[in-house]
């Protein structure tokens, strides 16, 4: 019992407002931001996904970059040299995915736990909108982390190579798109998780249905020894979202699936199917 | 103004609210009462459109909830204490519901200064009484300056001052010319609140009248007299649909009578009275009158 907040206040329901505010979506934005920043979830979220992907690219690097094949890196051509500092620098985020799952999850899911989604919703009756903020809000600040991120990683990864004679230009061809896309890959997951999120509504079992469609469904295609389970591989969410970024560039001749941008496309769809199943739940279901 | 017409919400079989149709008029405040699972909250919660009535229909001044460009500024709706994030301060909870409407931050910490949480603003929700909720929940209701308040069961929780801080609110709000709807399982506290009141039984409703007329049609009026000739009194009062009970010597509780017709007879017969006093039913009596046979959960009688 806090003592202090008890004193009585003069009753008055407050000077009349001048009622100029209204609904609007600019308004949905920035409220799901102070929502975003204002949990202590989000935050760890972030600091552990930044915290993974450099780490990840400090011990690639090393691993790559002190000859861990037996050969010389500094005698490798140039485009085997980018490849090596660019997979260091996005290795986390293979862990940095499954992180912004989680929260992409309970951005959500702990609306529902906690009650605070019957105020959201009361503010924004008709829910599409809110939801549609949340998504965007999500979409945005997990980008922003993931380019930021990784373009950190790329210069830990870069600077360890250096020692080893190994210099690559962050405005080497296909660089950027490459760090860029590793991070669009993160923002798409965290949204995808967010759909997944709201059509179960709570925690464990949406956490839980999201690592499943990043992990464990790979891991029992790759078990079913028939033709069609390796055929379906390739348009999984994290083999999907794997090769949209860390193929940019390669010879298509190599791959045996669906290139990078087709596998965006397979990302896209995925999430397509997440949020619609989420907007029609979220509508149509009692609060 | 909140019109309802012939609501109706089932839960799987149980069906919650059945057929409701009633006007919570503004400049007055209308206790909405009713026995636990009676479907008060279910019905506040259809008024604001979180649960979609299978059939029937409600608007707030004239509109559906959410056809409002504004919906904060038609409706403050505290339905539920906790409906916060635990894991957020109570400042930052405000602020984000703010900031949808685009409402300013000094607004924030005018509703904060007014429900009395200036010292806990920048706590987390999570470690809140549930007296510091409610007055939580009584501040983002207030966010917009709404018309319309619908309060479930506010005082659930709150110290005694916060109770008469609460009374004392929603009577200055109805005084403003607004509506406020408030359901609360306090009867007492509704004698004391509401000017209206709607009394909900298995989810129809039992009575839509002014407090005053629900007090006098709920129970009978009784009359105390203390004489010393109670005996002699009883007899020439005893009638057919007159009760009386003796509780002690010289003390007789009358019910089937008007006050002024025992002083009369008493007077015609020379029998001297001392005490002649009109015992005024409360709601909590005429409460259960009205809703004995809607009890859901009824509680057996302690012997």
């Amino acid at each position: 019992m806090t003592t202090a907040t008890t004193a009585a206040r003069p009753v008055q329901g407050g000077p009349r407002l001048p009622h100029t505010a209204r609904l609007s979506f600019g308004g949905i934005l920035r409220s799901e931001w102070i929502k975003l920043r204002s949990l202590r979830s989000t935050v760890w979220s972030y600091l552990i996904v930044v915290a993974i992907s450099l780490g990840m690219a400090v011990l690639m690097s090393f691993s790559l970059a002190n000859g861990m094949s037996g050969m010389d890196v500094s005698a490798a051509p140039p485009a085997e040299q980018t490849g090596m500092v660019l997979q260091s620098a996005v290795f986390g985020t293979y862990f940095g995915q499954l992180v912004v799952a989680v929260l992409g999850v309970l951005i959500i899911s702990g609306e529902y736990t906690t009650g605070m989604i019957r105020s959201t919703l009361s503010a924004v009756p008709k829910r599409l909108p809110a939801l549609a903020g949340k998504a965007v809000v999500l979409f945005v600040a997990t980008l922003v982390v993931g380019v930021v991120t990784n373009l950190a990683a790329f210069g830990v990864a870069a600077a360890i190579f250096a020692g080893s004679g190994v210099h690559v230009s962050l405005f080497a061809e296909n660089v950027l798109l490459v760090l860029g896309g590793a991070a669009l890959y993160l923002a798409l997951v965290s949204v995808f998780a967010l759909g997944i999120g709201t059509i179960i509504r709570s925690s464990a079992g949406g956490i839980a249905a999201v690592l499943g469609i990043l992990l464990l469904l790979p891991t029992v295609l790759g078990l079913i020894p028939a033709e069609w389970a390796s055929d379906l591989m390739p348009y999984l969410l994290s083999s999907a979202g794997m090769t949209m970024f860390m193929t940019i560039g390669a010879d298509p001749a190599t791959l045996p699936g669906p290139n990078a941008w087709q596998s965006l496309l397979v990302v896209l769809a995925w999430l397509a199917v997440s949020l619609a199943g989420a907007a029609v739940l979220l509508k149509r279901r009692d609060a | 103004m909140i019109t309802a017409t012939a609501l109706t919400k089932r839960y799987g079989a149980k069906t919650a609210v059945h057929d409701l149709s009633f006007e919570v008029r503004p400049g007055q405040v209308t206790g909405f009462l009713g026995p636990n699972g009676a479907g008060k909250s279910t019905t506040m919660r259809m008024i604001v459109g979180l649960d979609r009535p299978d059939t029937g229909s409600v608007t707030v001044g004239g509109k559906p909830y959410a056809e409002h460009r504004a919906p904060l500024h038609e409706v403050g709706a505290l339905l539920d204490a906790k409906a916060v994030h635990t894991g957020r301060t109570a400042e930052n909870h405000l602020l984000a519901m703010a900031a949808t409407h685009g409402i300013a931050k000094r607004r924030v910490h005018e509703v904060i200064e007014l429900t009395g949480l200036e010292s806990v603003a920048r706590k987390r929700v999570g470690g809140f009484s549930l007296g510091m909720g409610q007055r939580l929940g009584i501040a983002a209701a207030m966010l917009g300056d709404p018309s319309v308040l619908i309060l479930d069961e506010p005082v659930n929780g709150l110290d005694p001052e916060g109770v008469l801080w609460v009374r004392q609110l929603v009577r200055h709000l109805a005084g403003e010319g607004r509506t406020v709807f408030l359901s609360s399982h306090l009867m007492s506290e509704m004698a004391q609140t509401a000017d209206h009141l709607i009394v909900l039984g298995r989810g129809e409703i039992i009575a839509d009248a002014p407090v005053e007329e629900i007090i006098a049609a709920g129970t009978r009026q009784r009359v105390r007299v203390r004489s010393p000739h109670a005996s002699q009194l009883a007899e020439l009062l005893a009638a057919p649909d007159v009760v009386i009970i003796r509780s002690e010597a010289g003390l007789l509780e009358i019910t089937g009578l008007e006050a002024a017709g025992i002083g009369d007879l008493a007077a015609a017969n020379g029998l001297a009275i001392h005490e002649l006093t009109p015992q005024n039913a409360s709601l909590e009596e005429a409460y259960l009158a009205l809703t004995a046979d809607a009890v859901e959960y009824r509680t057996e009688a302690v012997r």
